[in-house]
């Protein structure tokens, strides 16, 4: 029998989602932007 | 509130940046006084001659210490007014020391038009009412063009002059 107690302990067990490929492209996007940043500011300062 | 793993990770990352950058803009801001080129500081673009910077024997280069300059330049369509020479003829050329520091100040005449001395960080709009100024120290000799970055009309393209930054 399902009671509502019960329920509420299945919604908590559920699996964790995979994020390993949203994890991989967010930090591709932050290396990329962190990059070009890092890249205009040397510019800046070397001139 | 439950936060996946990585997303404790990308989340402290992107925060972490914006603190970085925030930390550096604030530095240049208020450590090191950096400013918009044209801050507020006004004069009359129909009678440019009234402030002192900008009367036509002080244009061009002016040595105001040991390796500290200033250049004043009068903007019109299409020209960059940079005072004459003893012989009278205008100016196109300014002639720097390497490792001056310049403190340039631009004004316009009659539209906006552009300051940029290519290939160094003298980059900038010249708005009719008010003083552009930026300070830059020349650290690279060489031949640099001046142009005019904001098209003022038909002769815009025709609007340029030299900086010469000398050994």
């Amino acid at each position: 029998m399902t009671t509502p107690e019960k329920l509420k302990k299945d919604e908590n067990k559920h699996e964790e989602p995979n994020l390993k490929g949203t994890f991989v492209s967010v930090m591709l996007l932050g290396a990329f932007l962190v990059l070009s940043w890092v890249g205009v500011f040397i510019l800046f300062i070397g001139r | 509130m439950h936060l996946h793993k990585y997303e404790k990770i990308w989340l402290s990352f992107g925060i972490g940046s914006l603190v970085v950058f925030l930390l550096v803009l604030g530095y240049g801001a208020f450590w090191q006084g950096t400013h918009p080129q044209s801050h507020g500081i006004t004069i009359d673009s129909d009678n440019v001659e009234s402030n002192e910077a900008f009367k036509q024997e002080n244009l061009g280069v002016t040595k105001v210490d040991d390796d500290k300059y200033i250049v004043n330049i009068v903007a019109s369509a299409f020209n960059y007014d940079m005072g004459k020479d003893e012989e009278g003829n205008a100016v196109k050329t300014i002639r720097i020391p390497k490792g001056a520091t310049v403190l340039w100040q631009v004004v316009t005449k009659d539209v906006v038009h552009g300051f940029n001395v290519a290939g160094t960080n003298v980059n900038m709009m010249v708005e009719p009412g008010y003083i552009s100024s930026i300070e830059t120290e020349m650290k690279q000799a060489g031949e640099f063009t001046i142009v005019c970055n904001e098209y003022c009309g038909v002769g815009h393209h025709m609007m340029y002059g030299t900086v010469e930054v000398y050994e």
